[in-house]
């Protein structure tokens, strides 16, 4: 009863939603990064490599590539340490342990916007609560998303009370893959907590280390809702982001050739972290217990 | 049989081509305006419904006219633009200038509603010699001023805030004697007050003439230098209404601050929120008494049916009307447009009952249109990160500004 064309026929819609929806617009962006366009006139003048040389020879760019690399570098590292420590807690099945679980999973689920929205209230100078409470400590106000050398820091701090709680829940899930028995040996053993953390947990969690580090990089490199809404890529650019530049560039300043030729050079960025990290991590996860 | 197989066949034709005729013409219109301005425009679309049956208006609020831009960039190359469109005065002339919207002198010379609109209103509509939009909402920058902060401070009457000096001073008597209660002096000038500071310095962005890119112009200089003292130099403006603009009118209207310069578009809810302590002003006249008209038009899109514009320009012309006007100007505080709008009844009660909503009309006089080149949508998509970087100290103001006024020429000489 079954033809060969049948499994085709089964993965089929698949492949023609992503082929639309994924591989179509990736290879427009990449016609248009060499192109002149504004979205509005109906020519779209080949301008070959123009559009590369703009975005390389521009001060934006290498500051929102700086700032980006820097977000990564910090953001990621204190994700990945704090969802461990807090998961190794969680990850017992007791009535406290399962309230903070969905506690602290509840803000990867609430709108980005309104976290954002919520914590430039919290974070304003003049109105904000946590200068009040600052205040109230006698300690000075602090110019949270005004003073260049702390924005970013917020952006870190709100992005990560967001992602926490997913990464969390892998964590919770790739501890419990532990089998007690190699616990139970190194409790015999006479290992302390410290040592049977870093001995035993740390390798064995390594796989969802590896798959988290992987999506939290790529996040890293492509946030955008937060800083637009809490501080546009400012102060004086030092939350510009890469997506938050293409953005500006392509649909504020109505430059889509340029914009698409960021957007690539992001794809080419993260592409080859991709392949870095299975290069140099790779061979350091193991799957097997 | 047969007879009756044609009867039959003719009345159902019929019938088709007389609900066909019946069918209403529908008009996608994007606009910005939600809250109070949302209610009102949406009374106006449903009694211009129900004039006309035969058109039906779907209005979608999109958001502000920054949002409204960047939507239409997305609908146009996917063939969902809208058959209207709400336009910034200044933003129009990009669309204006790739095909995007329709022209619509031939409309306007054979509707009455040509001689009934004030000059200003005919004039902000036109890009190189012909009208593109028509003007829903117009307004000038105003000074609001919160008399019981003033009294607070000190000043039971409101001095003289004529200039920049005058203002200042005010502001520092409300800082230093309100201040440690967390209300400022003034609110931080968002873009539109800026560009009326710029010109009460006698000068301007753009020349609205020729053309030329006066940002780093010396009166220009010492206008933003001016402006950027009120926050970094004499911490008389909270830096949050920098970052984001809403921020200082909204501490404004929240008692929290001394004075703003802001939209005459505000006047409704400042007015809620105020009440009697609210006093509107006229821009000050530092150098010159100069303010920029703003606001907005409605444009028609060029891919819209031909009888979706027409149904689309009786729209505009109903809304531009003396009746639809002056609903509009007594429910928002945004300037008459229409000459015959003061005789209606709901604009005069509102003339009489609320001096300060006569405050922009009385700056007509000295008010003017501002450029529209399709390099004002860049330069006023850039200005803003310019603005914040010298408001908060991170960048002097000359080379600031020197700056931007060569990229703005590059802009200039590969968009216009």
């Amino acid at each position: 009863m079954h033809s060969r064309a049948t499994p085709y026929l089964l993965v089929a819609p698949l492949i023609l939603f992503v082929g639309v929806f994924t591989y179509v617009p990736i290879l427009t962006s990449l016609d248009l990064s060499f192109r002149e366009w504004d979205f509005l006139s109906p020519d779209r003048p080949w301008v070959g490599l123009e559009n590369y040389r703009l975005v390389m020879s521009s001060q934006e760019f290498w500051n929102s590539v700086r700032v980006t690399a820097l977000f990564a570098a910090i953001s990621v590292p204190l994700r990945l340490c704090l969802a461990l420590g807090i998961a190794s807690y969680l990850v017992r099945e007791a009535l406290p342990q399962r309230l903070l679980r969905g506690a602290l999973f509840l803000p990867s689920v609430t709108s980005t916007v309104a976290i954002a929205v919520v914590f430039s209230w919290l974070f304003a100078t003049d109105y904000g609560m946590i200068n009040a409470a600052l205040a109230a400590l006698g300690l000075p106000r602090l110019h949270w998303l005004q003073d260049p050398g702390l924005a970013l820091w917020v952006i870190i701090i709100v992005n990560t009370w967001k992602q926490l709680g997913y990464d969390i829940v892998i964590y919770i899930a790739g501890l419990q893959a532990i089998p007690q028995d190699l616990y139970d040996a190194a409790a015999v053993d006479g290992g302390r907590r410290g040592h049977v953390f870093r001995r035993v947990t740390v390798p064995l969690v390594m796989p969802t280390t590896y798959f988290l580090l992987m999506i939290s990089v790529i996040e890293a490199f492509q946030v955008f809702t937060v800083v637009d809404v809490m501080t546009r890529g400012g102060p004086a650019g030092a939350t510009d982001m890469l997506v938050n530049l293409l953005y500006r560039v392509g649909f504020t300043l109505f430059d889509i050739g340029t914009g698409s030729a960021i957007a690539v050079l992001l794809f080419v960025l993260l592409t080859a972290l991709a392949l870095i990290k299975s290069r140099v991590l790779g061979r350091r996860v193991h799957y097997e217990a | 049989m047969r007879h009756i197989f044609k009867t039959t066949a003719l009345t159902g034709l019929l019938a088709c081509a007389a609900v066909s005729a019946q069918a209403a013409t529908t008009v996608e219109f994007w606009h910005s305006f939600k809250g109070a301005s949302g209610e009102v425009l949406d009374g106006i679309i449903a009694e211009f419904e129900a004039a006309n049956p035969g058109i039906d208006i779907e209005a979608s609020y999109i958001g502000n006219y920054n949002d409204i831009v960047a939507k239409l960039q997305a609908a146009i190359p996917a063939r969902r633009a809208p058959d209207a469109v709400i336009l910034e005065v200044t933003r129009y002339g990009l669309f204006a200038d790739r095909g995007v919207l329709a022209e619509l002198d031939g409309y306007l010379e054979a509707d009455p509603l040509r001689d009934d609109l004030f000059g200003f209103a005919r004039e902000v509509g036109v890009y190189q010699g012909k009208t593109w939009i028509v003007p829903f909402n117009s307004s000038t920058p105003v000074l609001y001023v919160n008399k019981a902060v003033f009294a607070e401070a000190g000043m039971e009457e409101i001095p003289d805030l004529g200039d920049f000096d005058a203002i200042l001073a005010a502001a520092q008597t409300v800082q230093q004697s309100l201040g440690d209660d967390g209300i400022s002096g003034i609110a931080a000038p968002g873009q539109f007050a800026r560009w009326g500071l710029i010109m009460a310095n006698d000068s301007d962005l753009i020349d609205s003439v020729s053309g030329d890119i006066l940002i780093d112009a010396p009166e220009t200089v010492e206008a933003y230098e001016w402006m950027a003292s009120l926050v970094s130099g004499h911490g008389v403006a909270s830096v949050d209404g920098v970052t984001e603009e809403d921020n200082g009118r909204d501490a404004f209207l929240a008692g929290k601050v001394g004075m703003m310069m802001n939209s005459t578009g505000n006047f409704r809810s400042a007015k809620t929120a105020l009440g009697e302590d609210l006093a509107v002003l006229p821009m000050p006249c530092n150098r010159a008494c100069s303010v920029p008209i703003g606001g907005a038009g409605i444009g028609i899109l060029s891919s819209a049916e031909a009888e979706v514009q027409q149904a689309a320009w009786r729209f505009i012309s109903y809304a531009a009307g003396a009746e639809s006007n002056a609903k509009w100007f007594a429910g928002t505080g945004y300037m008459p447009i229409n000459r015959n709008t003061a005789a209606q009844p709901v604009a005069a009660a509102a003339l009489e009952q609320e001096p300060g909503i006569t405050v922009a009309i009385g700056q007509l006089d000295v008010a003017r249109g501002r450029p529209r080149p399709p390099v004002v949508t860049w330069m006023r998509a850039s200005e803003y990160d310019v603005w914040q970087a010298m408001a908060l100290g991170q960048r002097e103001v000359a080379p600031a500004l020197e700056d931007f006024a060569a990229r703005t020429r590059a802009e200039a000489a590969r968009t216009n």
